[in-house]
């Protein structure tokens, strides 16, 4: 039995070694955590917002489709009321995002009588073709962005903004 | 664009582009009468101000609205504020108002002045739609100014 006895120095090391070993957990797990948080962090921005448009009633021409969802900025909450365009490609539903490539302003369909067929912006004349690409010789360098959408129970969900795919 | 750092950065490079500023006019009154119907004035012409804003966004600044007592005399005012406007290089000025008596003041063109709806009992949806309807009217006044 002699031999388990824990002589003083032992007790002391064993006691050291275990606080010591909390101490430097305590210190290293925070520091794992920062560093593995971006895996960690809860994606935002792929659900889809259900809107009030039947999937039957979408045509091939584009029409425009709000939809809202709750934005939070800090501690104040708001509701964001966003549009698409929205048509029918064959059996395909394309939505376009309205945001204007240039600086940023809404587009209309048929916004300008001298183009038909065609999104225009108000502000500097930019013009897009049905599927969203640019017009060359107007101000916009880059295609309208398109959103991901899904079909629910006949109603239209729109998801997150993604680069246009159709041109 | 807003009236703030990051998009007064973006105006200062986009200059060409970015030619029109926008003001909305905000009269307050603190009367007992005048009170509730220029707070409900007040709430339309901001929001029918974002509206713009949003369709807008890329050729227009939307300054902080000023707000004015009857007392103060408008055509004063009008004329600090073009001046300093003229400052910053801005070709085209708009101010949104539902206060009839600025439509008096300055070229007629450069007020737009939209009789006050009582937003207050609306739901978001409905506040949508009405604020569109205006919108779409004032696209044509806009564009007008600027093909000039």
């Amino acid at each position: 039995m002699s031999n388990n006895k824990v002589s003083r120095r032992q007790f002391l090391s064993y006691t050291l070694t275990g606080v010591g070993g909390f101490m430097a957990a305590g210190m290293l797990m925070p520091m794992v955590r920062f560093a593995v948080d971006p895996v960690l962090q809860k994606k935002e921005g792929g659900d889809f917002v259900l809107t009030e448009k039947k999937i039957a009633d979408i045509t091939d021409v584009p029409e425009r489709v709000d939809f809202t969802f709750e934005q939070v900025d800090a501690w104040y909450k708001s509701d964001i009321t966003n549009a698409a365009w929205v048509y029918k490609e064959g059996d395909k539903i394309i939505a376009l995002s309205p945001v204007c490539k240039h600086l940023g302003c809404t587009v209309n369909w048929e916004g300008d009588p001298a183009h038909k067929n065609q999104f225009f912006c108000p502000c500097h004349a930019g013009r897009y073709e049905k599927n969203g690409s640019n017009v060359p010789k107007t101000p916009p360098l880059g295609p309208l962005d398109q959103y991901e959408v899904r079909e629910n129970d006949g109603f239209l969900e729109i998801g997150k903004a993604i680069p246009n795919t159709l041109v | 664009m807003h009236w703030n750092g990051k998009d007064s950065k973006v105006f200062q490079a986009q200059k060409e582009f970015i030619d029109t500023a926008v003001i909305p006019l905000i009269q307050i009154d603190g009367s007992d009468e005048g009170f509730q119907f220029a707070a409900s004035a007040a709430d339309f012409t901001l929001s029918l101000a974002n509206v713009i804003e949003n369709q807008f966004k890329g050729r227009i600044v939307l300054f902080p609205s000023f707000s004015y007592t009857r007392s103060q005399d408008k055509q004063s005012v009008f004329e600090a504020w073009q001046e300093e406007l003229n400052n910053a290089s801005f070709k085209h000025v708009f101010y949104v108002t539902s206060d009839r008596e600025w439509s008096t003041i300055g070229e007629e063109q450069n007020i737009i002045w939209t009789p006050s709806v009582p937003l207050d009992s609306m739901d978001q949806k409905m506040r949508n739609s009405v604020l569109e309807d205006q919108l779409r009217q004032l696209i044509p006044i806009f564009a007008k100014k600027w093909a000039n």
